[in-house]
């Protein structure tokens, strides 16, 4: 076990680093020149100006050697300068990872407590109305495009029955917490500012919404699933006939087994949630990593983009690597030989 | 006497077709929905031009962002144009590029998958290991990477998610080919002499092809969801042309003329309801542990 | 280097942490007091750099024309003339070569120290010096001489090259040689190396105007307080805080419940929502910015444009009325070529006489002098971002049905924005339709584009009388006579037909009817800060 997950472990670092150098192959194919993005027109003209700013940002380099000065940095923890904000990449990562963390956070906790209850209610109660309808909801959550039931939301919510707040973090006139984590639900409880709590809060029940829609089809279908299958157990047709109330039976016997591949296919779904927000965040004007991935992409800023694209093949890899653990766990006939 | 105690047993058949009936449609009745839902999106994406009242190009700005009334039945957009008409016109494009997507990277993927699995030792090794670093790569700067080296246009978005699109498929044939390679029957076939390739696709394929057609089913939507976005995003079609994740975005800030991005949404949100409804029940129909017993 | 990194960004976090412990103390009393702040809403993401001698974006001069001044100044709305701010008097000496300013008496930086040359001079240096984006607009700058306390001379390269209008943009800032060099300011030769100083910039203003800069809180808000020094009294907010927001709906509603005072980014849709709304008006001002198309001369990349018929008929293929008030709402106005209306006494006027305007039957015969009777097929390079309150695409689809009524077929190419500006930069675009956004009003900076860089990317080869109209415009100082020479530079452009603009914005911004004298201008700046005051 050891040895596997050091293999693991060393392999997992290789296709981090793969995963940047296929986007920096892809990057140097495209023909346009980012520096022409940052200069003005009279400046673009300039031919002193311009190599002095290719010069800055290692464009005049061959691209073999820009690669390895990126992993040069890469291994001191350097992911080099944006082009496009002029910030130390990691600095620009630091900033807007915590508010995808805390989107990310409270939408899969929001999911969960719907899934959960709705999964096991649909399994125990099994192709009655309560199964159908829990099905209709999770297909349908599942259905709606992201940024379209985001529009929607806010138009209904925020436009037309002005309940709710409106895009970004916190309200024009909110007070914003001395700065610890990042996250603002953290950061505000810990400064005792619970009208700043109040309002970031506020703030993120609309775009959670969207996010916890999109995974509570998922969630639901494999609660049920695995609840239907731990109820078809043996040792639960032995507990019913030793007569312990059915409510025990389902909450304290099958749940937890039944949880198990939920768990895996969760850290799935928490980690499409943190590296893939980019349409929630754009619309909700959300300050977090996906709209920066869109934004460096736009501006073909290739520091911005490698940065990004090493975080996010990270977190996938971790969860990968976790849930074939837990898979190995479980499943015996799934070991490799 | 008509009026006996004794049930007839005409009655008694009338009564059990009914219950029948009603079993069937509790059981079959989303999934009959979902197919007719598909059914109808592909008829309006076959006559679509034939269907629309207007041609979907037609600019006229002293008639923009008009809401639905009885000549624009989904009012017009911010160039006067229909949105109905647009809508229907939308139709080819999303789903043609939905199936596409699905059916090649499910074809690659479960190739390579099966392949992978049947293999086993070291290729299986990489070729998994291939998989892993293809999935951990954000879809959306890919789709952006191609299309700022190849440029903007539908086959380029097709292409950059084709290249995402496999792995899934990959995965999933390789668990499953692994489950019946450790079967019995294909230690038998082994013995008794048949060649791979044989046992591959005449015993082990057939068992494995249901759950890979309910993930190709249930995939098509999330491949036009996906395909909206993109083109939600900027990529994708090339505008005069309708889609109806671009029309979606060119509506976002007209909340007072929500009909603009109301419709196409709409429109995603049914087909791909259709697709899904249709494949859980597939799922469902071919999972005998689901079947009421 | 990490540790550095890590030191840096604590650092800067608790500075932060300051500022916002600041906010925090005067917070209490800012609730009460909503009416001492003035609260803009705006979308500031794009700004990378407050250090006047690096700014480069659309948003920071908002910040910068209000806590630094400059020599002289410009009226919105008037920008052909320059007035007295931190010069009192100008005039050209030493044949020509030079403008002598005299400077204004009893000026103080915002920490008390005295306004003299040697600050005119640490500015400008470290503007040339620092050889970043602004310093280009300096190009015509030879020396700066300082000549005594309250006077000093701004030596040109070429008299007969403008500098004095250059001397009202924000990239000419003045600020405290003290303050600057003492936080790692270098203004000598050794500049672009050797300064240090961009850092402190970015959250501190080292000037002389009402207001100063004490926190920028990237995409959360850039605040200003009062400077207490200022020699122009007291500015009437005690402090500004221009709030990112950066979705044009929540600066919509943000404007309306009075959580900001002045919304900025409102498209042609929101603003119109406001009309009946009794306490919000719309102040607005013709900007000096365009939206422009550009046709190639290029016969390799299409034969058919290379003919000056052939481009006329495009001319006047297109529903520039229908672009206007179609999609823009009305609010913007037409120049008749490159150079924008208000600039070099150009009006409307000279549209209505010798500009295009949308005629089918006259673009009809121009194809057929073209040898075109059934109209041509070219490629339109477009990306798909938002310009005033509407979408290049948008534009561009527009463009593409007028011109297929006359059998004309723009087949779009959108691209990313760097793609675009790469290709339209370079050279290789048949035609293009983009945005010209001018750092300063000077009118050179105009024409000696359109016959120089961009005539370049159009394949345009500017014939030598052409090139001399200009050069003798920039030079004449006479201004009724400056004015015919580019009346008649912008009739030749008319008629080569490379640029077609289709519109000029009318910038209008929403502010609510608790401020007055919220005076916009177009002249980079947007608002004059100092003048806005409760009503």
């Amino acid at each position: 076990m050891f040895r596997y997950l050091t293999l693991r472990l060393a392999s997992m670092a290789v296709m981090a680093v793969l995963a940047t150098l296929i986007v920096f192959l892809i990057a140097t194919q495209v023909p346009a020149d980012p520096v022409l993005a940052q200069l003005g027109d009279l400046q673009s003209a300039d031919k002193e100006l311009v190599a002095a700013y290719r010069r800055k940002w290692g464009l005049d380099l061959p691209i073999w050697q820009q690669y390895l000065l990126f992993l040069k940095g890469l291994s001191q923890g350097d992911l080099g300068q944006s082009i496009s904000t002029h910030r130390p990449v990691l600095e620009d990562i630091r900033q807007y990872a915590p508010a995808t963390i805390e989107l990310a956070t409270v939408s899969f906790l929001l999911a969960i407590a719907i899934s959960i209850p709705l999964g096991v209610l649909a399994a125990v109660k099994r192709d009655t109305p309560v199964d159908h309808l829990a099905r209709l909801v999770s297909l349908i959550g599942v259905s709606a495009p992201t940024f379209w039931l985001a529009f929607i939301m806010l138009a209904v919510f925020y436009g037309g029955l002005q309940v709710a707040p409106g895009p970004g973090r916190l309200d024009v006139t909110a007070l914003p917490p001395p700065s610890w984590s990042g996250l603002l639900l953290v950061d505000s409880a810990r400064a005792g500012q619970w009208d700043t709590f109040h309002d970031a809060a506020a703030h993120l029940v609309l775009p959670s919404i969207v996010l916890a829609a999109s995974i509570v089809g998922l969630l639901t279908r494999t609660v049920r699933a695995s609840m239907l299958e731990a109820l078809a157990q043996d040792y639960v047709r032995v507990a019913r006939a030793k007569g312990l109330r059915e409510t025990a039976i389902v909450v304290r016997h099958a749940l937890p087994n039944a949880l198990v591949p939920v768990v895996t296919l969760g850290g799935i779904a928490y980690a499409i949630l943190l590296t893939g927000a980019v349409m929630t965040e754009t619309i909700f004007s959300w300050p977090g990593l996906g709209r920066y991935t869109f934004r460096s992409a736009i501006a073909l800023d290739f520091p911005g983009i490698m940065g990004i694209t090493l975080v996010v093949a990270v977190v996938y890899l971790v969860v990968n690597l976790l849930v074939d653990l837990s898979y190995a766990l479980i499943d015996p006939r799934v070991v490799r030989r | 006497m008509s009026a006996g105690l004794a049930p007839s047993p005409a009655a008694d058949a009338v009564a059990a077709g009914r219950a029948r009936r009603g079993r069937w449609l509790r059981r079959y009745g989303l999934a009959a929905t979902g197919g007719a839902i598909v059914l109808a999106w592909i008829l309006v994406a076959i006559f679509a031009t034939a269907l629309a009242p207007w041609p979907y190009e037609q600019v006229d700005v002293t008639r923009r962002l008009l809401p639905p009334s009885a000549e624009n039945w989904l009012g017009t957009d911010l160039l006067g144009r229909d949105v109905f008409s647009r809508l229907l016109v939308g139709a080819r494009i999303s789903l043609v590029a939905g199936i596409v997507v699905v059916v090649v990277g499910g074809l690659v993927g479960t190739l390579i998958g099966g392949i992978a699995a049947y293999a086993g030792g070291r290729a299986e090794e990489w070729m998994m290991r291939a998989t892993d670093l293809v999935m951990c790569f954000p879809p959306i700067i890919l789709a952006m990477a191609i299309a700022a080296a190849l440029g903007i246009g539908v086959t380029n978005t097709i292409l950059a998610m084709l290249v995402v699109w496999w792995p899934k498929f990959a995965r999933l044939a390789r668990s499953l080919v692994l489950v019946q390679r450790n079967q019995e029957y294909v230690e038998a076939a082994h013995v008794l002499g048949f060649g791979p390739a044989r046992i591959l696709f005449r015993h082990i394929v057939p068992n494995a092809v249901g759950p890979l057609v309910v993930l190709l089913t249930l995939d098509v939507g999330t491949a036009i969801l996906t395909f909206a976005g993109l083109n939600f995003l900027g990529l994708g079609v090339i505008p005069p042309t309708p889609e109806w994740g671009q029309m979606v975005s060119e509506g976002r800030e007209l909340v007072e003329q929500w009909w603009v991005a109301t419709f196409p949404g709409i429109a995603i949100l049914s087909v791909v309801i259709g697709f899904n409804f249709l494949g859980d029940g597939i799922r469902d129909w071919l999972d005998p542990k689901s079947r009421r017993r | 280097m990490m540790m550095e990194q890590i030191l840096l960004s604590r650092r800067l976090m608790l500075a932060g942490a300051a500022a916002t412990g600041a906010l925090a103390a005067s917070g209490g009393a800012a609730a009460q007091g909503r009416k001492s702040v003035l609260v803009i809403g705006m979308d500031i993401s794009d700004g990378r750099n407050y250090d006047p001698g690096r700014m480069a974006d659309y948003s920071p001069p908002l910040t910068n024309g209000n806590v630094y001044e400059t020599l002289v100044t410009q009226s919105p709305g008037d920008y052909v003339n320059v007035k007295p701010m931190l010069a009192t008097k100008w005039e050209r000496v030493n044949g020509g070569k030079s403008w002598r300013f005299t400077l204004r008496q009893g000026v103080k930086f915002w920490d008390g120290s005295p306004f003299t040359a040697d600050d005119v001079k640490f500015s400008l240096d470290r503007l040339v010096n620092l050889k970043d984006q602004p310093g280009v607009y300096a190009s015509n700058l030879e020396a700066v001489q300082v000549v005594d306390a309250s006077t000093v001379d701004l030596v040109m390269k070429d008299p007969n090259s403008p500098l004095l209008i250059n001397c009202a943009a924000p990239a000419f800032a003045i600020y405290s040689r003290k303050l600057v060099s003492a936080n790692g300011g270098v203004s000598d030769a050794s500049a672009n190396t050797a300064d240090k100083a961009t850092q402190y910039l970015n959250s501190s203003s080292a000037g002389t105007a009402a207001y100063r800069m004490v926190s920028w809180e990237r995409n959360t808000a850039v605040t200003l307080v009062r400077n207490e020094h200022w020699w122009g009294g007291k500015a009437p907010f005690e402090r500004v805080v221009i709030r990112h927001i950066a979705d044009g709906a929540a600066q919509l509603l943000a404007v309306r419940r009075g959580d900001i005072d002045a919304a900025f980014n409102l498209t042609a849709e929101q603003l119109a929502s406001l009309r009946g709304d009794a306490n919000v008006r719309l102040e607005s001002t013709v900007s000096l910015d365009y939206v422009y198309m550009t046709l190639t001369g290029n016969a390799e990349f299409n034969p058919a444009l290379a003919k000056r018929e052939a481009r006329q008929a495009v001319a006047h293929a297109i529903d520039y009325d229908g672009i206007i008030n179609g999609l823009v709402g009305g609010f913007a106005v037409r120049p008749p070529s490159f150079l924008p209306i208000g600039a070099a006494g150009t009006t409307e006027a000279f549209t209505k006489e010798f500009g295009y305007r949308q005629d089918l039957d006259k673009a009809k015969a121009f194809l057929q002098q073209a040898g075109l009777p059934n109209g041509f097929e070219f490629d339109l390079s477009i990306t798909n971002a938002a310009i005033v309150g509407t979408n290049y695409q948008v534009i561009a689809q527009k463009v593409q049905s007028d011109l297929a009524r006359v059998g004309i077929k723009a087949n779009l190419k959108p691209l990313d924005p760097v793609n675009l500006r790469t290709q339209y930069n370079g050279g290789r675009t048949t035609s293009v339709i983009t945005f010209w956004n001018p750092p300063s009003p000077e009118t050179d900076l105009w024409a000696s584009a359109s016959i120089e860089r961009v005539a370049k990317r159009v394949g345009w080869d500017v014939p030598q009388p052409m090139r001399d109209l200009v050069k003798a415009a920039a030079a004449e100082q006479d201004q009724a006579r400056q004015i015919a020479l580019y009346k008649q530079y912008q009739q030749q452009l008319v008629d080569n037909a490379h640029y077609l603009i289709l519109l000029q914005p009318i910038y209008r911004i929403a502010v609510r009817n608790t401020l007055k004298n919220f005076n916009v201008t177009a002249a980079g700046w947007y608002v004059e800060m100092e003048q806005v005051e409760p009503a």
